[in-house]
């Protein structure tokens, strides 16, 4: 096991090493520049050049890929190219809302997401399984957009129970900064209830047709047992998969939720980054994307010896 | 079973709770302190004001720098920080004495040597400043409370400069002594707001809290200029990138103004009885597209007469700006700015434009079907549109007109390029200026390869323009300005495509808020909330 882990370590450092160098390069060569930006529409050439000089952005690419390896490899993310400011910093300002966001989308998709595909497959055929279809594929195929709007008419515009935007980090109080992430949270999870149900549904059929459930059923188990204690537990592993995966996908990819409801998320950073050309903070915050991906990638794969006793690494 | 009153009471009052949870909760984080004002701005993404040219990056400096002259809403230039000032007989020499109290927000007094260092670092790159830097022989202090600005020949024009082009934020000596192209560290200034560094969060929010130890002028604030008095202890600038989710914040009451609201939700803000529009900067901008002059066809000036005659000013403003009390057409280089603007030798406007003529110009002009590039900067909604309805109206007079869609960045990069289309160059850009004095609004140079993009050269134009600075009366000014554009006009520098203001959307409960004759952003000063 600890060799596995140690070989999954070493391989996410290559992973992100090759993510740095492949971002670095697209930025480089994208056809734009800072130093313009920095200084405005209507700012002279020489203006923008001698901010380009001041930079660093006139030096070769090798000489500014190793001055960024080797900061990197210091622990210096860098500085942000238009605020100034440590990149580390504008990182950690954005960390929580993003994070904030994505449990409870995936608290909330979990829960949801689990029971309504046990259901669905409790009762397959039923009036609740093609109910539950319904909504799956309504979540699935609305945009986060739509939703989004649609929930802040009503709940912020026209009742007036829920704020429309904006975040209040949690040090600043439990209920605000929950009562700020109720109408996201609701907005991002209806898609990812969708896929969970839909995946679950379809594992807990698949066991429920097993030869170990018709005998369950024959020694007298009843419906909770067999559903819960049984199969359930025995169907976990591709649930646990999208799972992991969708949790992965929403820390890079709550852009659009973050833009709707004003969240100043990572989505949001990198985003505004890229819009900007900020180099430091896209490239930052990629490799962070990136690792984070590859880590919930490995405690997923992990988690799995959990739940079924036969994976072994 | 039998169910109690008082159960039916618990449970009602338990039911109660749980549903007004949220207001309760909600009411506790809204903005509900009556000097506080949220304001949605585009991004701060720059804070020094010398740096960059950016709008928001200006706005920020208003609030934090206090500057030596400001203008008023006529487009005068009034002392600001300066109590008095006086220039020698000679006209060689300026002599500047600042008023009692001013100080910087870490406390230190502002002296003549910040003043100084604050002049030198913006000369190093505004247009206006370097030319004074040219002229100067000794910028220095007197005294704590005086400088001087020696030149070795008379400048008419220096007070307008000071004011003009890029703003003159007065910073502590130590933050001005960095080279221009190099952003201050500190945002340190002696304006009427302090910036809140602790609760800045970049992409996200700025906080501006009140000044206590400003000393305002005595009189009445006009424009920029007269008395900076803060009336709100905080103004927030909140970034929210979606247009939609600002105007619902609006509605709700968790924002009090949106500087930016689009023009399609004009007529939504108007039905909504605690909402209005209101423009600020009077100035506003115009429309302008510059063709390339080193590169064919517009190389000749049949070629850019024959765009002169093609433009038609109210469709591209029904494109861009679609409301019509937001904007009009526009002849003069000058604008419509009351100062300068007139209207010689604009004989060749007519409304809904002439193709025959543009068409007949274009052959007289030689041209043959070369491709033409125009650069369309997908990101920036109202030149994007106007781009595409110059290709339709070039290629509905058989001219080979092709976008090159990009978004800014993209477009500055390649409008660098003086080189043919077939090489990664260009023939027409279109974009906005606001300024009409031709020291230091790029647009209006036209001395060749110095020139701003498109590089337009007329040595009759420039020996005009170069009086500009040397002239002191207003009539003076006034009668060059006719003459420059009369020349303007013949060899087409550019192109006018329209003039428009933007209008801003607040909550009625803001008042206060001063009308600035520009276009870049408006003072913070003079706002104030009115609670309930």
């Amino acid at each position: 096991m600890a060799a596995y882990i140690l070989r999954r370590m070493v391989s996410t450092i290559a992973v992100m090493a090759m993510v740095g160098i492949f971002v670095f390069l697209l930025l480089r060569l994208a056809p734009s520049d800072p130093a313009a930006m920095i200084a405005g529409r209507d700012a002279p050439a020489e203006v923008i050049a001698g901010i380009r000089e001041q930079l660093g952005l006139n030096d070769s690419l090798p000489v500014q890929f190793m001055r960024w390896v080797r900061d990197m490899l210091g622990g210096d993310f860098g500085i942000s190219i238009f605020t100034g400011r440590p990149v580390v910093q504008l990182i950690s300002q954005r960390l929580e809302p993003t994070l904030s966001l994505s449990i409870l989308t995936m608290i909330l998709s979990v829960s949801v997401g689990v029971s309504f595909g046990i259901l669905a497959a409790w009762r397959t055929g039923g009036l609740i399984d093609r109910l539950l279809a319904a909504f799956s594929a309504l979540g699935y195929s609305v945009p986060v957009f739509v939703i989004g709007y649609f929930l802040v008419y009503f709940f912020a515009i026209r009742t007036h129970w829920l704020p429309v935007q904006g975040y209040v980090p949690i040090g600043g109080g439990l209920g605000p900064w929950f009562v700020h992430l109720v109408l996201p949270t609701v907005a991002l999870s209806l898609g990812y209830i969708a896929f969970i149900a839909r995946v679950t549904r379809a594992s807990m059929l698949e066991v429920l047709s097993e030869d170990y459930m018709r005998t369950a059923a024959a020694k007298g188990a009843s419906s909770y047992a067999m559903l819960f204690h049984h199969a359930l537990k025995n169907a976990g592993v591709p649930i646990l998969t999208v799972v992991g995966i969708s949790f992965a996908y929403m820390i890079g990819g709550v852009v659009l939720t973050e833009t709707v409801f004003n969240i100043p998320g990572i989505g949001r950073l990198v985003v505004d980054a890229i819009n900007n050309r900020d180099y430091p903070i896209i490239q930052s915050v990629l490799i962070l994307t990136s690792g984070l991906y590859v880590l919930i990638n490995l405690t997923v794969d992990l988690a799995y010896t959990l739940i079924d006793p036969r994976i072994r690494y | 079973m039998t169910i109690t009153r008082r159960q039916i009471l618990k449970t009602g009052l338990a039911a109660g709770t749980a549903l007004s949870m949220p207001t309760i909760l909600r009411a506790q984080t809204s903005p509900d302190d009556a000097r506080t004002v949220r304001m949605v701005m585009a991004d701060l993404t720059v804070f020094d004001p010398i740096l960059s040219g950016v709008d928001t990056t200006r706005m920020h400096g208003y609030a934090v720098y206090d500057t030596l002259f400001a203008i008023d809403s006529k487009g005068i230039p009034q002392p600001q920080m300066v109590k008095k000032w006086s220039v020698s007989d000679d006209k060689k020499t300026y002599t500047f004495q600042l008023r009692e109290g001013l100080t910087f927000h870490d406390g230190s007094p502002v002296t003549a040597a910040d003043c100084v260092a604050s002049i030198r670092r913006w000369g190093q790159v505004d247009t206006g400043g370097k030319l004074i830097m040219a002229r100067a022989k000794d910028i220095s202090k007197a005294d704590d409370r005086t400088f001087m600005i020696s030149l070795k020949e008379p400048l008419g024009t220096l007070i307008n400069m000071l004011v003009e082009g890029l703003f003159l934020a007065v910073m502590r000596e130590k933050d001005a002594s960095r080279p221009a192209t190099e952003q201050v560290t500190s945002n340190i200034g002696s304006g009427p707001f302090k910036f809140n560094e602790a609760l800045a969060k970049p992409g996200a929010s700025f906080t501006y809290d009140r000044n206590e130890q400003y000393v305002p002028r005595q009189e009445a604030a006009d424009g920029f200029a007269g008395g900076k008095v803060a009336k709100v202890d905080r103004a927030v600038w909140q970034v929210i990138s979606d247009q939609q989710t600002a105007f619902a914040a609006l509605q709700a009451g968790e924002v009090d103004f949106v500087w930016t609201p689009p023009a399609d939700l004009f007529p939504v803000i108007e039905s909504d009885p605690n909402l209005e529009l209101q423009v600020l900067c009077k100035g506003g901008t115009i429309m302008y597209l510059r063709m390339n002059f080193l590169q064919p066809p517009f190389d000749n000036v049949k070629a850019r007469q024959a765009m002169l005659h093609l433009v038609d000013q109210e469709a591209f403003m029904r494109v861009a700006y679609p409301d019509p009390r937001f904007s009009q057409t526009v002849t003069s280089i000058f604008g419509n700015n009351p100062l300068y603007s007139n209207d010689e030798n604009t004989g060749w406007y007519k409304k809904g434009g002439d193709p025959e003529k543009a068409k007949q110009l274009f052959q007289e002009a030689g041209y043959a079907g070369e491709k033409i590039v125009i650069l369309q900067p997908t990101d920036w909604a109202e030149v994007s549109d106007a781009s595409q309805l110059l290709a339709d109206m070039l290629r509905n007079i058989g001219v080979n007109a092709e976008l090159a869609p990009s978004d800014w960045g993209g477009v500055e990069r390649r409008r660098k390029s003086k080189g043919p289309v077939e090489d990664g160059g260009w023939n027409i850009l279109i974009s906005d200026y606001s300024g009409y004095n031709p020291t230091n609004t790029p647009f209006l140079l036209a001395n060749g390869e110095d020139a701003f993009y498109g590089w337009p050269k007329n040595d009759e134009y420039e020996a005009l323009r170069s009086k500009w600075t040397e002239v002191e009366t207003l009539e003076e000014r006034q009668a060059l300005a006719r003459e420059m554009q009369g020349i303007w006009w013949d060899f087409v520098g550019g192109v006018l495509l329209g003039h428009s203001v933007q209008p801003t959307a607040h909550r009625k409960s803001i008042s206060g808020l001063l009308e600035v004759p520009g276009s870049y952003g408006f003072p913070m000063w003079n706002m104030q909330k009115v609670s309930g």
